[in-house]
């Protein structure tokens, strides 16, 4: 198989880098400073994670480095953390989609070192973005500063890589159930008379997800009759592989990094079930490829002493697949019989393809006219293209839609009282141009009624404060008046399981945060932390993802008002770096607040909770860690977590009786890990048991989740 | 003395209402129309948001099954009742006596037979009687037209194969919904052509125990604004599916039936007379508009009496149509001046005289019954000799005036009374009277 043959390649390939990359060119200087241990001292400067916390804007904020040797995707790591909860359509490279405080998915932006993530192609996401290569990622809820130039409404994680000061080598393979096998490569050399740095990262994924679907219906042997089975996926491979490779030069005269950066994503993807799993696909796949070259620059005291400036310019060719040309009907068992129509659009076979160029131009000036008081301006231009074409079905008119925005703000940071009290101001402008070029299906994507170009432009802006009173208690405080820009996904579908509705509005919110937190320092080694944040939303123009009542389909829809409230909290407790617990829950109350129709009748789902989300879920974690256990410098950390997802309605409340109506239903989900590192952290070895009960479990209404899985991961950093 | 007059006045208002109203038809024979039904639940099917037919609904179907339909009960509340079929069923379906079938929404692959169940609290659930998987020929769901061939003991569906290239048909068994046999019609795609409807319309004759099937050609498959080709009637025989003629009907006799791509799942477009006379509704173009017609195939005959119209002087599209005995049929049709779009409050109730060709619109009190939004929807059932007929305010973006509204029409007397009220808040789009046993 293809797949497998790709697999097998890489890793030789891997195989024969390492030991090039691991010679004494590279400065072999122990491995994962920021892990070491210290035996007999108690240090209790704060993290960087811990300083982000403090500051005005309501953050979560992980530290990645310290989990990469068991973390087999980011989404693992993020899912745990207070008011965020993600949900998985099924295994290894299924569609996701990550809430914050309530909002949905695509209301969240991503940020890779400041720059959209999906600049490095569409089909890389948290979930398949090498773990290795991650230093921490901050979370903003509700309000996001404006340096990111960015226009998310519910927040935006914004993940940050290694930034070493010295050369290292880091390498792990893991493998698991389902025929999972990961691989990541990540280095960084500097030439000793150049100077030039070099940062070469490889990463490979590979899963065939054949995990097993219970109670499914499938035919019996005569064919007459249905049968309820226990079946394994059968058509659900996934190939992710990602090649990036950086160069530039740092501490220079005229600057003080500069860096050019190539980069390949290229991800193929069987495609098993539609919206839910009772359409069994088995023939149909999509494939991405993207290829993307940026530039960054950054200058401190640019042209004048105290304005920074980073630049950043990136261009991204994307190519996506979706080939759907068989008509079959399949079932759980592999067995099919002809049909009459394709199996993911249920109409003609097509083998569409999509072309999205994406440009991206970021540029940030910092002023700081004065101690502690910072000047920002910041521009950003996002420009997606999304043409359309289909190698199968001639028929079919191709078409040209552009997204084109343009953000541009202004802010004022201020640290006063020595420290104790920070405030942020900030402005944005929206500036949002679309170009509707397609006609398929024009009745159901609105492509009837807009038609042509438009651009349109919105402003908003917001605050952030926060007091320091003691260590142990401090209050935070933000708003911001936001918009919200379709993105392409919403405005333009996938092209397989989800329309256009180029006729979909911006989402607008006031979004409110208050918050406390503190750090005890409880003596011997005791350390209890905790944060309680309280949030508001007041949303128009909410942008809800439907299942369509026709060929399981679906489509991003607005709803009027939508008003959101809710409070999550968190509480970690250390003892000197062995017992570490920490717990946390969210609630949010995301409800109708539309009184009357548009025709001026009460609307029957008037203070109806919004339906299709989770809206009650909290995660607890325990981990000891052993140190000096057998070999030398080494630790045995043990893990076990457990998250509970309350059961919510797909539809909503007032529609059709409670006992009738279609849930997502409660989850209870335990995992365990166990990782044994030595020589100081310069090998790791570690386990890892998810879904440890087996439970059924669904984050998406009929999309079964894997059942137990177990996964084994080397890592090796030099 | 004012007081009185005003009282007078009113009292002969509403005689002349009520005589106007209780008009009696003309002395006829009077055949039994239908065989009585024992016991039946009315089935009202309901849609958020938007009118559901022809699948454009997306925000969920609602079913609530109630006992009577009359002035005495009480208003049928949607708010957090009713079954919620949205995922797994279609509002369109096949139904006779007490159970449903349909290849449903959920597309696990085959075809499924169900019945509606209310306990003593009046709560509603669903109950599966049998599910079967397809055997050769795969059907969409709504994509297919169907008939009861025989005793009504086997139930043909027929619908288009690769890209609507072919008809295809399959016979099931009533009580298990086994595949009996299936295949392909021996019918070809007209010269120029090249997709078949969706669904063509289908129908069995017991006089001459024929399938009746109606369809048509478009140049473009899935293209609803497509070029098509003339309208033909094949005349199928049952027990071996062979197609025994086909015949092209003149566009001046008929361009099109009054609907071609999910069969008679959700609109009634064809019926029958005592005498087994086979009517259609359908659609001509008069002055660049489609324009209703109702044509007649005679008993005996296996094409339409090109002299015959039942549908004459059309306001706009005849939608749907169904024998009230009598010499009676209700019509559902829109007045083209009034609105074109599927919510436009442009559509309402006639009674066709069948022998006169003459028809008149619904009355209750004199008055017309009100126009209603709807094109595709089926808010009016005939059983025992009763025509229930929903009237419903539902359009969105005007506020409704008065509660949607079931009217009963007396089949043998014509008198029309006021019946049960539904909640506002959803698209009122079908009525279902089941048999309970």
């Amino acid at each position: 198989m293809q797949f497998r043959r790709i697999w097998m390649s890489l890793i030789s390939l891997l195989g024969c880098f390492v030991p090039l990359l691991g010679q004494d060119s590279l400065s072999v200087r122990g491995a994962l400073d920021d892990t070491l241990m210290l035996r007999n001292a108690t240090v209790t400067a704060r993290s960087r994670e811990q300083k982000l916390r403090e500051g005005a804007f309501a953050v979560g904020a992980l530290n990645i480095r310290l989990q990469a040797s068991t973390l087999q995707s980011l989404t693992q790591a993020i899912d745990r953390t207070a008011g965020i909860r993600i949900r998985e359509e099924g295994g290894v490279g299924s569609e996701f989609d990550l809430s914050i405080n309530g909002m949905s998915g695509n209301s969240i932006r991503y940020f890779l070192d400041g720059m959209p993530l999906d600049a490095k192609g569409s089909g890389m996401t948290l979930a398949n973005l090498p773990v290795n290569i991650i230093d921490r990622v901050e979370i903003y809820k509700g309000v996001i500063p404006a340096s990111f130039g960015s226009d998310a409404l519910g927040g935006a994680v914004n993940i940050i890589t290694n930034r070493r000061n010295r050369n290292y080598l880091d390498f792990s393979y893991g493998f698991g159930s389902f025929h999972t096998h990961k691989a990541d490569f990540n280095a960084q050399y500097t030439g000793k008379k150049t100077g030039i740095i070099l940062k070469p990262v490889i990463s490979a994924s590979y899963s065939k997800n054949n995990y097993i679907m219970r109670d499914v219906k499938v035919r019996n042997e005569e064919h007459t009759a249905f049968v309820i089975k226990d079946l394994p996926r059968f058509h659900d491979d996934y190939l992710s592989l990602f090649g990036q490779l950086e160069a530039g030069v740092a501490d220079r005269s005229w600057t003080d990094a500069f860096f050019v950066s190539a980069s390949v994503a290229m991800i193929d993807k069987d495609i098993q079930t539609g919206a839910t799993q009772d359409h069994v696909i088995g023939m149909a796949e999509r494939h991405s490829r993207a290829v993307n070259v940026s530039a960054r620059y950054e200058k401190a005291d640019f042209l004048t002493e105290g304005l920074q400036l980073l630049a950043t310019v990136s261009q991204t060719w994307d190519h996506s697949q979706t080939i759907d040309t068989t008509y079959r009907r399949y079932y759980w068992d592999g067995t099919y019989i002809d049909g009459s129509y394709s199996e993911i659009r249920g109409r003609g076979k097509t083998w569409r393809h999509y072309h999205r160029p994406l440009t991206v131009v970021r540029a940030n000036l910092n002023y700081r006219f004065a101690e502690g008081h910072d000047l920002a301006l910041n521009y950003l231009l996002n420009r997606a293209g999304n043409r359309q074409e289909d190698a199968w079905d001639t028929e079919f008119e191709p078409s040209s839609d552009v997204l084109a925005k343009h953000i541009v703000s202004l802010s004022y940071d201020q640290s006063l009282l020595g420290g104790r009290l920070n405030n942020a101001f900030f402005v944005k402008d929206y500036i949002n141009h679309l170009t509707v070029g397609q006609n398929e299906l024009p009745s159901t994507t609105g492509a009837d009624k807009v038609t042509g170009s438009n651009t349109q432009n919105y402003l908003g802006g917001g605050l952030g404060s926060r007091y320091l009173f003691l260590d142990e208690l401090a209050v935070k405080g933000s708003y911001e008046h936001s918009i919200r820009l379709p993105v392409s996904r919403e405005v333009l579908g996938n092209g397989s399981t989800i329309y256009a509705n180029v006729a979909l509005k911006p989402e607008i919110s006031e979004n409110f945060n208050l918050g406390l937190f503190g750090t005890a320092d409880l003596g011997g080694g005791h350390s209890l932390s905790y944060e309680v944040n309280g949030f508001f939303r007041l949303v128009d123009n909410y942008i809800r993802a439907t299942v369509t009542e026709t060929e399981s389909m679906m489509q991003y829809v607005n709803v009027d008002a939508v008003h959101i409230k809710g409070v999550d909290g968190e509480i970690r407790y250390d003892w000197a770096g062995k017992l570490h617990i920490a717990a946390n829950a969210s609630f949010d109350d995301s409800r109708d607040m539309r009184k009357y129709t548009q025709s001026g009748d009460l609307s029957v789902t008037y203070r109806n909770r919004t339906p299709n989300r989770p809206w009650a879920y909290a995660n607890t974690e325990v981990s000891y860690t052993f140190h000096q256990v057998g070999l030398r410098d080494s630790r045995l950390r043990l893990g076990f977590d457990y998250q509970y997802v309350h059961w919510f309605y797909l539809t909503w409340e007032a529609y059709g009786s409670a006992s009738t109506k279609s849930k997502v239903p409660t989850q209870h989900i335990t995992n365990a890990s166990l990782l044994y590192s030595w020589r100081g952290g310069r090998y790791n070895l570690s386990l890892e048991c998810t879904n440890l009960l087996n439970a059924l479990a669904f984050d998406n209404y009929r999309l079964q989740k894997p059942g137990r899985a177990f996964f084994l991961k080397f890592r090796l950093f030099l | 003395m004012k007081k009185m007059l005003a009282i007078l006045a009113i009292a002969m208002v509403s005689m002349m209402m009520l005589a106007i109203s209780c008009e009696k038809p003309e002395p006829e024979p009077e055949p039994e129309p239908e065989p009585v039904v024992k016991d039946y639940n009315f089935d009202l099917f309901v849609c958020a948001v938007k009118h559901g037919g022809m699948s454009k609904n997306k925000n969920g179907t609602y079913v609530r099954s109630v006992p009577a339909l009359t002035a005495d009960q009480p208003r049928v509340e949607f708010t957090g009742k009713g079954i919620d079929i949205t995922e797994d069923y279609t509002l369109e379906s096949i139904t006779r006596g007490k159970y449903y079938y349909q290849v449903p929404q959920r597309a696990t692959g085959g075809f499924v037979k169900f019945h509606i169940e209310r306990n003593a609290a009046g709560e509603e659930r669903i109950v599966e009687d049998a599910e079967v998987p397809f055997k050769e020929n795969v059907y969409a769901a709504r994509k297919y037209t169907h008939a009861w061939v025989g005793d009504s003991t086997t139930l043909v569906i027929v619908g288009t194969a690769d890209k609507a290239t072919k008809i295809i048909w399959s016979k099931l068994s009533e009580s298990t919904l086994a595949v009996q046999s299936e295949g392909t019609l021996a019918i070809s795609l007209p010269e120029g052509f090249n997709a078949f409807s969706t669904s063509g319309l289908l129908t069995y004759r017991k006089s001459d125990k024929k399938l009746y099937y109606f369809y048509l050609a478009k140049r473009e498959a899935g293209q609803s604004d497509a070029a098509t080709s003339v309208t033909y009637i094949a005349v199928i025989d049952p027990a071996t599916m062979q197609v025994e003629s086909n015949t092209a009907v003149p566009s001046s006799v008929m361009e099109e039936t009054a609907g071609s791509a999910y069969g008679e799942l959700m609109q009634s477009m064809i019926m029958y007379d005592e005498a087994d006379n086979l009517y259609v509704a359908g659609m001509v173009t008069v002055n660049d508009q489609e324009m209703g017609i109702l044509r007649r195939i005679p008993v005996g005959s296996k094409t339409f009496d090109a002299s015959w119209n039942g549908f004459p002087n059309p306001e706009g599209k005849l939608l749907t149509v169904q024998y009230l005995g009598y010499g009676r049929a209700l019509c559902y049709s829109r007045d083209e001046s009034l609105g074109t779009k599927i919510d436009s409050k442009s559509h309402f109730y006639s009674i066709i005289d069948l022998a006169s060709g003459t028809r008149m619109r619904v009355k209750y009190n004199g008055t017309d019954l009100q126009y209603c939004g709807g094109r595709f929807s089926q808010r009016s059932v005939v059983v025992n000799g009763k025509a229930y007929i929903g009237v419903g305010g539902e359009v969105e973006g005007e506020a409704e005036a008065t509660y949607p509204t079931i009217y009963i029409y007396d089949c043998k007397t014509g008198t029309v009374e006021k019946g049960v009220e539904l909640s506002k808040g959803f698209c009122f789009d079908i009525i279902r009277a089941m048999e309970v046993e």
